[in-house]
């Protein structure tokens, strides 16, 4: 699960009107109680999750297939990625995956919401109906969507027939496997988003849109002028949680292709799951992760000063 | 008027594509083999059978999806309770070290999950728990950042007021939070208990590594394998598919606002 980075509560404040004075007593005790109470995550957190990234950041340092003993390498597993060809295939195939959903379902996301933001009937119904892909198992989607997609039987291959087009082999062929798992994943995920869209879509005051029409602002300005900017907090979480989640995209790539044609769908995530429990290279699946984490981190980094530069309304 | 009438076939249309795999996987479980090759994908074989259906629940799928429920049910738990408790220490709670703590618990919602698999599996190993329900649940029972993050943040909107006055009334930590704070908090546990009740049963990438016995083996584990052992036949698939599918769907369409809320306290608020 990964979870929203960086989103901030404004504290609300105590019940408002004068307060009665009381002493405040000291709350004794409540130290040992707060650490008996924080315990149980605090070892999970410690062992599940710190303890892995040092071990993983130790580990990238050695040569290690599991049975013989680790042997220290130095940077050896660095420089053997600066060389290692197809693991930079499997960055570029992830950064290609990346640049096919992202923009499409951030896009179509905020389009269905915009239109769910208008006085539709039945708006809850298809506002639930949106969001279904979102319920489903990654894995069990893989299999559906391999079942659409069949050159025989297939029903996205079945429907061109009928409009007389013949479709590709799409999960054989390794121009259209890489985009048709990147639409599986802008199906499952477009409703989802739409919901945050639609949050933040419902935040900005009518007043805001009534004064720019007003003005004279075309449909066009009031969207690209007042609509867009005001929901830049949205957007930013929007594409922070779903760039991180798509550079680690495993479940559906699994399902479908496994990596292939020829590794025309070989993601990065793929590549050391592979390399660690097929080949049990574990030193060297070890650099793999920290490669990614380091990735993940950098294009965090680079949208929170994006979206930072950029300047927000605060209309709390 | 048309642009009425464009804007519901928009909807529509989109609405559609959601539902349609779907669709397209109830109807595949319900046709004979005969008629899975002589009907279109989206034409419903009739008359329909159910031997799909009987013959995976025949197989191992009812243990499987019996591991899954089992799974689900301690990680929501645990999740719920250790969370609970964490997350009200953080917010209402003094003591030393809080901040940086806390701090560092966001830090951890950062680094991937990907990530942290190999090392993961390395300390089960070491502690012999590979391939058992203890190495299976134990790093996501204990309560996961994200979800401490996201009850912290309700416990901290709650008005301190009520907490003053107990504390008078010489009422500790627990019976505070036991009494006064739970009872306010069921909205932002409901959500809390959804979002880990999904991710729980759709988990994959761990439960395929940490597993491989029939006694702990996952339906998502199961599903994956399936597509390696019988082949191409599509009905059985989608029949394993649809039992698979349909604890998640029954749980989304009874707590369907519960979700979506979810989304509104989670991203935005």
């Amino acid at each position: 699960m990964t979870g929203p980075a960086v989103t901030r509560t404004p504290v609300r404040p105590a019940a408002a009107g004068p307060r009665p004075v009381v002493p405040v007593r000291r709350r004794r005790g409540s130290g040992w109680q707060a650490y008996l109470f924080i315990g149980p995550s605090l070892f999970g957190v410690v062992g599940f999750l710190l303890l892995p990234m040092v071990i993983v950041l130790v580990l990238s340092l050695f040569d290690w297939e599991l049975l013989s003993a680790p042997e220290f390498v130095g940077l050896d597993n660095y420089r053997r990625l600066a060389s290692d060809g197809q693991t930079w295939h499997s960055l570029w195939v992830t950064v290609a995956y990346v640049l096919l959903c992202i923009p499409l379902q951030t896009a179509l996301a905020l389009a269905v919401a915009m239109l769910l933001n208008q006085r539709v009937k039945g708006v809850r119904f298809l506002r639930s109906l949106f969001v279904v892909p979102w319920m489903a198992t990654p894995i069990v989607l893989g299999l559906i969507w391999n079942w659409i997609f069949d050159p025989r039987d297939g029903a996205l291959n079945s429907a061109l027939a009928l409009v007389g087009v013949t479709g590709p082999d799409w999960l054989s062929d390794a121009t259209w496997a890489l985009p048709a798992v990147a639409l599986v994943s802008v199906w499952q995920h477009t409703g989802y988003n739409m919901l945050f869209f639609l949050a933040g879509l419902q935040g900005i005051p009518q007043e805001l849109h009534d004064a720019a029409a007003t003005d004279g602002a075309t449909p066009a300005q009031r969207f690209w002028r007042v609509t867009l900017p005001l929901l830049n907090p949205t957007m930013f979480f929007v594409t922070v949680t779903n760039m991180i989640g798509a550079f680690q995209v495993f479940d559906t790539v699994y399902a479908m292709t496994a990596g292939g044609p020829s590794g025309s769908t070989e993601v990065i995530n793929f590549r050391i799951f592979e390399t660690a429990f097929k080949q049990f290279d574990f030193g060297y699946a070890s650099t793999l992760s920290m490669l990614l984490f380091l990735i993940i981190f950098l294009v965090t980094l680079a949208q929170v000063r994006f979206f930072g530069k950029r300047t927000t309304y605060d209309l709390s | 008027m048309t642009k009425r009438i464009l804007l519901y076939a928009t909807l529509a249309a989109g609405a559609f594509i959601s539902v349609f795999p779907y669709l397209l996987v109830v109807l595949t479980a319900f046709k004979t083999q005969g008629q899975l090759n002589s009907t279109a994908p989206w034409l419903p074989g009739l008359p329909p059978t159910t031997d799909n259906i009987a013959e995976m629940l025949a197989g191992d799928f009812p243990r499987f999806i019996l591991n899954t429920a089992l799974m689900t049910a301690a990680l929501t738990a645990g999740q719920l309770v250790f969370t609970t408790f964490a997350a009200y220490a953080f917010a209402r709670l003094r003591f030393r070290g809080r901040d940086v703590l806390f701090w560092l618990y966001v830090a951890t919602m950062m680094v991937p999950s990907a990530v942290t698999m190999i090392p993961l599996f390395l300390i089960m190993r070491e502690l012999d728990l590979v391939n058992t329900w203890y190495g299976l649940l134990a790093p996501y029972i204990l309560g996961t950042p994200y979800g401490i993050f996201l009850m912290r943040q309700f416990f901290k909107g709650l008005p301190a007021g009520l907490e003053e006055a107990a504390r008078i009334d010489g009422a500790g930590s627990l019976t505070i939070l036991l009494r006064i704070m739970l009872p306010l908090c069921r909205p932002a546990l409901g959500t809390l208990a959804i979002i880990t009740v999904i991710s729980s049963w759709n988990s994959f990438l761990w439960p395929l590594i940490i597993t491989s016995g029939d006694d702990t083996k996952v339906i998502t584990v199961a599903i994956a394998t399936l597509k390696q052992g019988i082949g191409v036949d599509y009905n059985l698939m989608m029949a394993g598919s649809l039992i698979a599918l349909v604890p998640m769907v029954a749980v989304f369409v009874f707590f369907q606002k519960h979700i979506v809320r979810s989304v509104v306290l989670t991203g935005l608020k």
